[in-house]
This record gives C-alpha cells, sequence and structure tokens, in this order.
C-alpha cells in the first residue's frame, strides 16, 4: 500500500478494518500516529456533530402522528357513511324498479321453461297433497289448493317471476305429452295474454279466483284438456 | 348494517395490527430521533427548519411504516426520507444559502465554557463545509454508514464518496491546524 492510497484510506475512514489497512498500520508506527490523532479528530468531530435536540421533541412527534391518525379515521369515517348511504340508496331504488315493473306471464313463462330443460325430464310422481302443501307457502295462494288429484305431476318447484314467488308443475294431457303449468298468485302489475307462442311451445293463460295460470306445452299438446283438469280439481 | 358486519369480523385483527404499528411507530421515534433531527439540522443549518423537516419525515414514515420491511433498515429508509423532504423544501420556496451559516452563527453556539470554545469553533467549520462533502461525513459519523451504505444512499459510487470523506476532514484538519484562520473565525 503506497503512501497516497494510505492517505486516502485514512482520511476516507479512520475506523478502517481492512486487512491491507492493519497491515499498513502495524508496520509503519508513524501512520499508526496519524491514524490515532485521525481517530481522536473524529472524537471531536462526533461531539460537534452532537448538538442538543429540543427535550420536548419525540413527544412532539407522536402527538402530531397520533392527530394525523385520528383525522384520517374521521375521514374515513365519514367515506364509510357516504359508501353506504349510497349503497343503501341504489339498493333502494332497483328494489322498488324490481317491484313496480309490470310482469308479462306469457314471456316469463316460455323463459322459464326454455331455461328449465330438467323440469320436463323428471318423471315423479308427486301427489296433490304435496302440492298443496307448497301452495300454501306462497304468498297470496295460501287458501287455494287442488281438491284431488289433476292427473300426474311429473315435477314441483317453486319459481320466481321478477320477484313474485310462484309454482311450477310439470303435468300431462290425455296423450301423455308434458304440459308446463304457472300457478302465479294474483298481482296487480301481471299482464296476461290469453294465448302465445314461441317456435317452440305454446302456451294460454286464464285466471281463477286468486290466481294466474300459465300452460305451456309443444303444439301437439292438448292445453284445453289441462286446463280443464285444473278448473276441476283447483279450488 | 354492512358497517356493523364488516367491523365484527375485521374489528379484531385490524386493532391488533394499529397497537403493532403503533408500538414499532413509538419505538422508531424514540431510537432514532434524536439521529434524524441531528442530520436534519446540518444539513439544513437551521434548528426551527431541522425541527419541521423531522416532524415531515416522521409522518410520512408513519403513513408508509408497512413500506418497512428490515426494521435494522429503519435508519437508512428515515435518512432516505429526509433527504427528499430537505430537497422538496427547496422546491416549495427558493432557499437562501448564505443564510445557512448566519443561522448556524445564531443557533448553536452561545456557550461561554472554555471547552466548548473549541467545538464552537468545530461546528462553524463543519457547516463551512460545502454539501457535498458535509453530507458522507454526517451519514459516516452521526449514521454509522460504511462507505457503501453512503454510496447507496446519495447514489453514487463507492470511490466518489471515499474522495468526498477525504477531502471533508482534510478540509477540517487543515482549517484546524491553520491557527491564523482560526483566530480569525472566532476575532
Amino acid at each position: 500500500m503506497d503512501d497516497l492510497q494510505f492517505r486516502r484510506q485514512a482520511y476516507g475512514d479512520p475506523n478502517n478494518q481492512s486487512d491491507d489497512f492493519l497491515a499498513h498500520l502495524a508496520e509503519n508506527e508513524d501512520d499508526a500516529k496519524f491514524v490515532k490523532d485521525l481517530k481522536a479528530f473524529d472524537q471531536k468531530l462526533t461531539q460537534a456533530l452532537k448538538i442538543d435536540v429540543p427535550e420536548d421533541l419525540a413527544d412532539k412527534l407522536l402527538l402530531r402522528q397520533q392527530l394525523n391518525l385520528h383525522q384520517q379515521t374521521k375521514k374515513r369515517g365519514r367515506y364509510m357513511m357516504a359508501m353506504a348511504a349510497s349503497v343503501a340508496f341504489v339498493v333502494g331504488v332497483s328494489f322498488s324498479m324490481l317491484r313496480f315493473t309490470p310482469v308479462n306471464l306469457s314471456e316469463n313463462s316460455l323463459a322459464h321453461v326454455h331455461h328449465e330443460t330438467k323440469a320436463l325430464i323428471m318423471e315423479q310422481d308427486i301427489g296433490f297433497n304435496d302440492v298443496n302443501f307448497k301452495l300454501a307457502s306462497i304468498k297470496g295462494l295460501s287458501d287455494s289448493k287442488f281438491i284431488k288429484q289433476p292427473g300426474r305431476v311429473f315435477y314441483t318447484a317453486y319459481c320466481d317471476f321478477q320477484g313474485v314467488k310462484s309454482l311450477h308443475l310439470v303435468m300431462a294431457d290425455e296423450l301423455g305429452n308434458k304440459v308446463t303449468l304457472f300457478i302465479v298468485p294474483a298481482e296487480n302489475r301481471v299482464v296476461l295474454e290469453e294465448a302465445f307462442a314461441d317456435n317452440q311451445y305454446k302456451g294460454q293463460s286464464f285466471q281463477t279466483a286468486d290466481a294466474y295460470m300459465v300452460l305451456v306445452g309443444e303444439p301437439a299438446s292438448d292445453l284445453d284438456f289441462v286446463k280443464k283438469e285444473v278448473e276441476n280439481t283447483f279450488i | 348494517m354492512f358497517g356493523t358486519l364488516r367491523k365484527k369480523k375485521a374489528d379484531v385483527a385490524v386493532l391488533s395490527d394499529m397497537v403493532t404499528k403503533q408500538r414499532r411507530y413509538d419505538s422508531l421515534v424514540r431510537a432514532l430521533h434524536t439521529d434524524i433531527f441531528r442530520y436534519a439540522f446540518w444539513l439544513s443549518g437551521d434548528k426551527h427548519v431541522a425541527e419541521d423537516i423531522t416532524q415531515e419525515t416522521f409522518l410520512r414514515a408513519w403513513r408508509s411504516l408497512d413500506s418497512l420491511k428490515d426494521d435494522k433498515a429503519a435508519k437508512a429508509w428515515l435518512i432516505t426520507i429526509l433527504r427528499r423532504e430537505n430537497a422538496r423544501r427547496f422546491e416549495r420556496k427558493q432557499f437562501d444559502y448564505s443564510d445557512v451559516e448566519q443561522d448556524l452563527l445564531e443557533d448553536v453556539y452561545s456557550s461561554s465554557n472554555e471547552d466548548e470554545t473549541e467545538q464552537y469553533w468545530l461546528r462553524r467549520q463543519i457547516g463551512k463545509l460545502d454539501i457535498e462533502y458535509r453530507e458522507p461525513l454526517l451519514l459516516q459519523l452521526i449514521g454509522g454508514f460504511s462507505g457503501d451504505e453512503i454510496a447507496d444512499m446519495l447514489e453514487l459510487n463507492r470511490n466518489t464518496v471515499m474522495t468526498r470523506l477525504f477531502r471533508a476532514r482534510n478540509q477540517l484538519k487543515e482549517a484546524l491546524d491553520t491557527p491564523e484562520v482560526r483566530g480569525q473565525s472566532n476575532g
């Protein structure tokens, strides 16, 4: 290690612990003394840098942070309130939209039949008492019931006509063609069409004392037969 | 209604998180505010400015405390924030450089003690150092950082840092060894 390099290292960091540097110090007494002086000088410098710190600085720092935190929480509280309010608003608006839009029974019925294809595959044999049990839990239909078995019932389930809980039955006509029957409790916003059809199914609907009946079946099926059956058994 | 549901589930976890964070911050403040304040002072040359910068630094540190993964790196992290805060100060308003030494004169030394005369003088000399020489020296002596760490923090290469440290000590030592200058500055 030459002298220039040594001085550079010594001035750069008198506490240098590298092997080169320490070896150099061990060999050169004068340089060792020089480094010792530099270390003493560093001590002085370090002392000089230690200016007084305001006594309450740490407390001030903590206080400032606490105040800041408090403000943030307050702001977040307001934000949460605003969020809750707007969510409530949206829920309210969409709920009332849902409740007051007219329900087109025929369109909905066709959609249901297309959608629930599995209903037409079911081969259960459900007694009219089970159907009555289901009817009883529908609001607006709790007094209605079948007084006897309306032919074979293959399938029954609740379904939803835009917010109106209804009953979905699969029955059969004279020749065994499956016919879907929807029993919908009477509601002001329901729009009824007596006969309707699309390219796969035809349908008709009629009204009883407190329910709308919608029948949907394939074009070959005899809807009138089922209609009579229902009229005779449902009160 | 959503509020209470959400609160019940998350409250306990959030609360303990907050407590941990608060404790961590408390110890950070207590352990490092002295060094940070001193660093800020030697950077700005003014006690009030130093206090402001220290406040800003610790507030910023609180906000991003989660990003500090390794507590050993806390000091370097805080100094990085502090240097950014200090630079921001220059963006905010044009700072008059010639004020630095004036402030230094007024603020720090009113001691009459004989022992402290040398310290008074030394402080003035440190204050007079160019910032580019002063800052590595501060990092070495106040921060206790190695040459490599200083190079990282100042985004310089290590040789430049060592050269600057060399010049800083050299200048201070020369000033110390030149009695006329010393006499002048005292007189």
